[in-house]
């Protein structure tokens, strides 16, 4: 590895963090808001970039990679999830963050989700979830709510969403929220603790669209009509109350955590080097692979 | 005496028949034979018709063979179930069960007089002398001790070894079980003996393995440290060696929730420094391509293994075929250029392996290696492996000072850049699916994709010139010329010395990287070369097609082609190579007749 003695071993300056390349976002599009949050985040944490691997699929939002100074991979839709567990168990020392849109993670990648969740590797997941296809131009995506009138549903959508909040806590996540761009140090504040959470974190951002997106997901509504989970009392540690304030996804915009695993299980990435060191105690060379099939016994 | 002695079994589940082959391979490969099994299996869970092959020779062994010298049949409806892959002749020997109650000159096989045919009691041996039917397998084990004189010693001792840990009475019920089978052989002696030779001396480091658990280990030998994958007949066995293996090599296994993610971890994993592998088979290859695509244009390193099955769809998960050339080098969207290596046997499929790991680290790659049903699924008794003598190779990772500035995809003489990975200081980089310029940054510029096709296909150029991903057989400027890949190719190389056997001169090129096409090396075997034919297992011939695509094949070359699950025999391409010589002689002939 080609690493310089002198150079600092954290980054803790927001800047340190951002590429040269500009977004090719829509003026206030709300990822810039989540980029700047995961900008302010990442500084805290203290990691440096190139101990950072950040993936993402395919859409607006999972071009976010490459506007961060991390590893990044950009990558093919609805797939950042698997790419990303295979980066985690290949190297369990890297800060592995994933990134996309609500069409890349619960329609194409759909599939995904309930076995990283289960898996329970040691990843942050940020969803820019918008209910709207942005990137293809303002068709119907898996949050659009029922009777959204899109270009690929001019007489109104006849399908219910899905809801990413409890579909996640149902699959058993240690860490779930929620957070705005309409509010910022409580955004990032949620995503500084899915990054610091060992083992899968998941923070559903509201991330809305301003060039398709109704009036009622613009930040403006967001602040209106935002209610902080802490502001309600809610327990982080109580996943059951969080099932239930989970289900008003769609009707209410709640921010902040809805559960923390009080005692995180161990992860599959530390469960994988635990095997890789009972298994194999010294270095064993690689042509002993064959002794198993010697017919004289080998060894 | 003989040095070559091919034997088929068939029963029903539970007759024991694959468990017989299997003590057969390992007695055999123990007193140092050349061996090669074959299995074969109805489509039921359980249970159902069983069948193997196991052929034993003195010297090395290039495919299952072709007619058999021995069968055995413990009932017919199960032993004609796999008449193609149990083809009887007029020199074999047929085994029967005798309660079947056929007469020997009544056998159900059609256009077809065995040499002799014995009715024998299998199941009321095994119930008088072991106490129980289960020990029909012992009988025929037994019996061709008896009759074939074939490991005897090792037989026993292997039975004895199997055995031991369900208890001693099991293990004599066994032993008179064989002894009955040995007696009842030579109470019943046959008309013409045919027992085969002595092999020479085991050699000390020899190995029996199949294809998918050789595939496995060399992964392992070539220093994969990731393997994801989803479960698919007939590849199972490789993820199913890995998830016991690798992690004493500092490794690990997903078991993947679908074809995609267990590909898409693949990538991962490489992405961040590991050599990684999945393997699938047809459908799970379908189901891969667009990762395949992405690992083209990242430049990352990957293999991914297609042991074939018959197709399209579901197709014949249990049977070979080669029908997936075209898909491995053709299901790329975009310009994309991938090699694809094809082992054409259980020892090669070692080498083979390794080498597709160098090629996929050295040129940042994805590389399909191409096994099939037969080969992955075989048993083989393998010379001694020289592990010495096999290079590993690493991706050209930046240097000292190479990480100042560090530009990931930045133009070289070779195309190949040096790759760095999370981690790496100052290494940092966006890997990308969508075109991008030297630095990774995204572009739509037409200028720079051209550049970057370039780049990507042109890095693969000198694959072309590996003189070692090429082999030739036969005579030297022959007229006749044989191409094959994959495990035709062991059916070819015996093909080959039949032919030479009747006098034709004749030759065979083996590809082992057959796409892209290396165009020269075709050139030049075909130079002298004026009859002949591409032997492949497909309905379509896909390698004839593809050659046909990027060269002008001599007139007389023509495809030789069957469709999965048909079995090619050596006297039958033989047989092709024979009227393909008549031909040119006839032509020629006509050429110098005087004119009238």
């Amino acid at each position: 590895m080609s690493t310089t003695a002198t150079a600092p071993t954290r980054a803790t300056e927001p800047k340190e963090f951002r590429s040269d390349l500009k977004p090719i976002w829509c003026p206030g599009c709300g990822d810039f808001g989540v980029l700047q949050a995961l900008y302010r985040a990442l500084a805290s944490v203290g990691r440096p970039p190139h101990e950072i691997a950040f993936v993402s699929g395919i859409g607006c939002s999972s071009r976010i990679p490459g506007y961060t100074t991390a590893y990044g991979f950009n990558s093919v839709h609805g797939r950042a999830l698997p790419i990303a567990q295979g980066i985690k168990i290949a190297n369990p020392d890297l800060l592995v963050i994933v990134a996309g849109g609500d069409g890349d993670g619960f329609s194409i990648g759909g599939g995904h989700l309930p076995h990283a969740v289960r898996r329970n590797l040691d990843l942050t997941y940020l969803v820019m979830d918008n209910q709207i296809y942005g990137l293809t131009k303002g068709q119907l995506s898996p949050t659009s709510p029922r009777g959204l009138q899109t270009v690929t549903s001019g007489y109104g959508s006849i399908e219910d969403p899905v809801n990413p909040l409890l579909y996640v806590l149902a699959y058993g996540a240690g860490f779930v929220a929620q957070g705005t761009p309409a509010d910022m140090p409580g955004l990032t504040a949620v995503i500084e603790e899915a990054l610091r959470f060992p083992g899968f974190a998941f923070v559903n951002v509201q991330s809305p669209c301003v060039t398709f997106g109704e009036e009622e997901q613009q930040l403006r509504a967001h602040k209106a009509n935002m209610q902080s989970l802490a502001g309600l009392g809610h327990d982080p540690a109580d996943r059951l109350r969080a099932m239930a304030l989970a289900s008003d996804y769609g009707r209410e915009l709640h921010t902040g955590v809805f559960y923390r695993n009080p005692e995180p299980a161990p992860t599959y990435d530390a469960l994988v080097r635990q095997r890789q060191a009972d298994l194999s105690p010294g270095v064993v060379p690689r042509e002993r692979v064959l002794d198993r099939f010697r017919q004289d016994g080998g060894r | 005496m003989r040095g070559d002695l091919v034997i088929g079994m068939a029963g029903s589940g539970g007759d024991g028949i694959v468990s017989a082959g299997e003590s057969l391979i390992a007695a055999a490969a123990a007193e140092g034979y050349h061996a090669v099994m074959t299995k074969s299996f109805g489509s039921q869970i359980r249970g159902g018709e069983s069948s193997c092959r196991v052929r034993v020779a003195t010297s090395e062994v290039l495919n299952p063979g072709g007619a058999l010298d021995v069968a055995v049949a413990l009932n017919w409806d199960d032993f004609l179930m796999f008449g193609a892959e149990l083809p009887v002749s007029g020199a074999t020997v047929v085994l029967y069960d005798a309660k079947t109650g056929v007469a020997p000159d009544k056998l159900p096989l059609v256009g077809v007089t065995p040499r002799e045919a014995l009715a024998v009691p299998f199941a009321n041996l095994a119930r008088e002398h072991a106490g129980t039917e289960r020990a029909k397998s012992s009988v025929i084990l037994g019996l061709i001790a008896g009759y074939f004189e074939v490991a005897r010693e090792a037989l026993l001792h292997g039975m004895r070894r199997k055995l031991a840990k369900k208890g001693e009475s099991v293990v004599e019920s066994a032993e008179r079980a064989f002894a009955a089978g040995e007696g009842w052989a030579a109470a019943h002696p046959l008309r013409e003996p045919m027992p085969l030779a002595r092999p020479a001396e085991p050699v000390p480091g020899k190995l029996l393995a199949d294809g998918n658990e050789i595939c496995a280990a060399a992964a392992i030998f070539a220093g994969c440290r990731f393997f994801g994958g989803y479960p698919i007949t007939p590849s199972t066995e490789i993820m199913q060696f890995l998830s016991r293996e690798i992690w004493k090599y500092g490794g690990a296994v997903l078991q993947a929730e679908d074809e995609i993610a267990g590909i898409g971890a693949a990538v991962g994993a490489s992405f961040a420094g590991a050599k990684a592998m999945t393997a699938t088979s047809g459908p799970g290859m379908s189901l891969k391509s667009e990762i395949m695509g992405l690992a083209t244009i990242a430049e990352l390193p990957l293999v991914v293994v297609n042991v074939q099955r018959g197709g399209p769809s579901t197709g014949i998960p249990t049977k070979p075929e080669q029908a997936d050339l075209f898909q491995a080098a053709f299901s790329a969207h975009g310009d994309a250029v991938r090699p694809v290596l094809a082992p054409t046997s259980v020892a090669d499929t070692f080498w083979t392996t390794v080498q597709a790991f160098n090629i996929a680290e050295r040129y940042q790659t994805p590389v399909v290696l191409l096994s099939d049903q037969e080969i992955a699924q075989r048993k083989e008794t393998i010379e001694p492996i020289d592990t010495s003598t096999i290079a590993v190779e690493e991706r050209r990772r930046p240097g000292e000072g190479e990480t100042q500035d560090y530009v990931r995809f930045r133009t070289t003489a070779s195309g190949v850049s040096p790759i760095s990975e999370p981690g790496m200081r100052g290494g940092n980089y966006l890997a990308s699916g969508i075109e991008h310029n030297e630095r990774g940054a995204p572009t739509a510029s037409g200028a720079v994709h051209a550049r970057m096709n370039e780049k990507r296909i042109g890095k693969l150029e000198p694959l072309k010139r590996r003189r070692d991903l090429f082999r030739v057989f036969g005579n030297d400027g022959a007229p006749l010329g044989l191409v094959s890949w994959g495990s035709s190719a062991g059916v070819c190389r015996e093909a080959l010395a039949i032919a030479q056997g009747m006098g034709l001169r004749a030759k065979l090129l083996v590809p082992c990287l057959v796409y892209p096409v290396a165009e020269e090396m075709y050139r030049e075997f075909f130079a002298s070369v004026r009859a002949g034919l591409v032997v492949e297992q497909s309905h379509q011939g896909q390698l004839y097609r593809v050659l046909r695509m990027f060269l002008d094949l001599p007139k007389g070359v023509r495809s030789f082609a069957k469709s999965g699950a048909n079995p090619f025999l050596p006297t039958e391409v033989a047989e092709h190579l024979r009227t393909a010589a008549l031909a040119l002689q006839r032509e020629a002939e006509d050429a110098r007749e005087p004119q009238e």
